[in-house]
């Protein structure tokens, strides 16, 4: 098959110069890394508005981009649910509550703070998992993104697999954590530079956004209007949406997947850290313009997911095709630089992440304990390169297996959907055992693997692959939030005084508020209520 | 670049930071591929932009970008004349 797109030498001066700016920032981090902090939190330094862009951008991966284009295509407006709900309440419940015990506590990552609340064996099943989970998931994009390019441009796949990974390396090595935060902040502003154009023209062309709703069809431009019933293009109720999505899922993500917490933990003061998640909410909501616009636009001109398409119609494509539909060389370029940096932003976050739970929670624990903080900066610089090695043997995997991606994602699932209960419970109720939070986490995982072998047996039916996915989360977080409960009740407490700083009414208020216009209190409010005037505008 | 040591009044520990500003990297590369962008965008024929819906974008997105760029650029640049005087 031929390729989709054929870039000039324009195109490829465009690629190039966003490659050299990427080693570069990474080559002139590489005096600052001194100590393990400097590496692994980038000496928690940084402004609240980088580390609130990177927050947002370690998400906005070239797979979700593309993912939620292709969602946008198929079930319409109701896509944003995945941003208003599934996101921004989650981030301002972090900003606001969460990040004075996970800052305060001065905890690295956090399994660390399962420790110090808990106990070990609830740290090490998340650090075990978390650290496979991360570092198998890069292999998985890394792969993604090699035969995207394939069939996009004909590169070929060992190519931009072992090109992607020696980029990544060399500046993840030098810069540590800082390096995937800067390179963030630059794909923050790449991502939107490529794709608006594929926005300005769709709309162009279809008439404005009026023309794209006289067009469409009903129920693929209401967001909440059909949610009564499973009965919408998602397949799925209200209560699964705000249950399942809104609070189980996003908060899930959101508030204890240390890929996003790691970037609030690297910001300079407690208030940064705090603004961090509510900085990157207000571009999160206008997100939707890339991706849920071009999703509609796709419908509407490109004959392939037309009112004939085939039920087959890849809708993964329909990002890939508006770029050929509209641009021509020089910003198709800028485009696929936009997605290339998203593609190896994320990979250098997994990595970032999977050395920083490697080295302080697996490695400094449980093989080489209490040795200098030197020693743990050299593991971590040379994790980095075991990580991206594994990542590259985990593509090459996925390539003869192409199932392994589809079960991988299953059995992430599993751990992700419980945690926010282990969480909440431990950080506001004192009572939570350190058996209970352990128990309860266990229990969640089994749940969802259960409901899972349920589903697929037929024996728990629902209306979509969606919504078995919600319900399944809702499960498993109601399963792990009981049995802590229980657990507790009949197991040791713990010494209040042992957890002073890590759970809400045994921690101090922090002293010196920030001036009220740069509390984070008010400004996640404000990001509340935008959000919930942005879903009564597209009810 | 250009490095600084933040003052922040809740400095932790850490004797410099990691301040490499950003606003520099972020304001060449925007400017350089606005001044790309112009360039080609003059010197390429309409037929190219058939596709486009007959808009020159290489052109206006280039200019756009260049004047993105060069707002950081001069960010960076009165920040640092501040710190200097």
């Amino acid at each position: 098959m031929p390729p989709v797109i054929t870039l000039n030498a324009v195109d490829y001066l465009i690629i190039g110069a966003y490659i050299s700016v990427m080693i570069l920032v990474g080559f002139s981090l590489k005096k600052y890394m001194k100590t393990g902090e400097d590496f692994f939190l980038s000496g928690r330094s940084l402004p609240g508005w980088i580390t609130g862009l990177a927050f947002l951008s370690a998400n906005l991966g070239a797979l979700e981009v593309i993912g939620m284009v292709a969602n946008s295509a198929k079930y319409g407006i109701a896509t944003v649910h995945f941003y208003w709900v599934g996101a921004i309440p989650a981030m301002v419940f972090l900003g606001v509550f969460m990040m004075p015990f996970y800052y305060g506590s001065r905890v690295r990552t956090v399994p660390e703070y399962l420790k110090l609340r808990y106990n070990e064996a609830t740290r090490g099943l998340n650090a075990i998992s978390f650290a496979i989970m991360t570092v198998l998931m890069s292999g998985i994009s890394l792969y993604a993104m090699a035969l995207l390019l394939k069939l996009m441009l004909g590169w070929s796949l060992t190519g931009s697999i072992l090109f992607a990974a020696v980029v990544v390396l060399l500046y993840v090595f030098w810069g540590g954590l800082s390096s995937s935060i800067y390179n963030e902040v630059i794909q923050f502003f790449l991502i939107w530079l490529g794709l608006l154009p594929i926005v300005f023209l769709g709309l162009k062309e279809v008439g404005g956004f009026q023309g794209l709703m006289a067009k469409l069809q009903e129920p693929l431009l209401h967001s909440i209007k059909y949610l009564g019933t499973s009965n919408n293009p998602l397949g799925v109720d209200w209560f699964g949406v705000v249950m399942g999505l809104g609070f189980v899922l996003s908060f899930g993500y959101w508030t204890t997947d240390f890929l996003v917490v790691q970037r609030a933990l690297a910001s300079k003061n407690l208030n940064s850290a705090r603004m961090t998640p509510i900085i990157a909410s207000f571009p999160k909501m206008l997100v939707p313009i890339i991706v849920v616009i071009p999703g509609l636009v796709a419908l509407l001109v490109l004959p392939e997911f037309g009112q004939a398409a085939l039920p087959t119609a890849d809708y993964n494509s329909a990002l890939i095709l508006l770029m050929k539909h509209y641009l021509p060389n020089g910003l198709l370029g800028l485009a696929i630089t936009a997605l290339l940096a998203s593609f190896m932003s994320g990979m250098a976050g997994n990595v970032t992440a999977f050395n920083c739970i490697w080295t302080y929670d697996i490695y400094g624990t449980y093989i080489k304990k209490g040795r200098s903080d030197a020693h743990y900066l050299k593991v971590g610089k040379y994790t980095t390169v075991i990580g991206i090695a594994i990542s590259v043997g985990t593509a090459y995997i996925v390539q003869s297996f192409p199932n392994l991606m589809d079960y991988m994602q299953l059995i992430f699932s599993f751990f992700n959907a419980p945690l926010f209960a282990t969480f909440l419970l431990g950080m506001f109720w004192k009572g939570a055992t350190a058996w209970g939070g352990f128990w309860g986490l266990l229990v969640g995982i089994a749940t969802a693997a259960g409901h899972y072998i349920l589903y697929r047996a037929g024996i728990l039916t629902y209306h979509s692959d969606m919504a078995a996915n919600f319900y399944q989360a809702i499960w498993a977080w109601s399963a792990d939030f009981v049995v802590t409960i229980a657990v507790s009740l009949f197991t040791v407490k713990r010494d209040p005084k042992e957890l002073a700083g890590l759970v809400f009414g045994l921690t101090a208020k922090p002293k010196a508020e920030a001036r009220w216009y740069a509390r984070p209190a008010v400004w996640g409010t404000l990001a509340i209520i935008v959000a919930v005037i942005l879903n009564v505008i597209f009810w | 670049m250009n490095d600084k040591i933040e003052t922040g009044e809740q400095k932790t520990g850490m004797s410099q930071g990691h301040v490499l500003d950003l606003k520099l990297p972020i304001g060449w590369l925007l400017s350089a591929y606005g001044a790309l962008l112009t360039v080609y965008g003059l010197t390429t024929k309409k037929e190219m932009y058939a596709i486009s819906l007959g808009i020159n974008l290489n052109l206006i997105w280039g200019v756009l970008m260049l004047a993105i760029g060069g707002g950081f650029l001069l960010a960076a640049f009165l920040k640092r004349n501040k710190k200097a005087g």
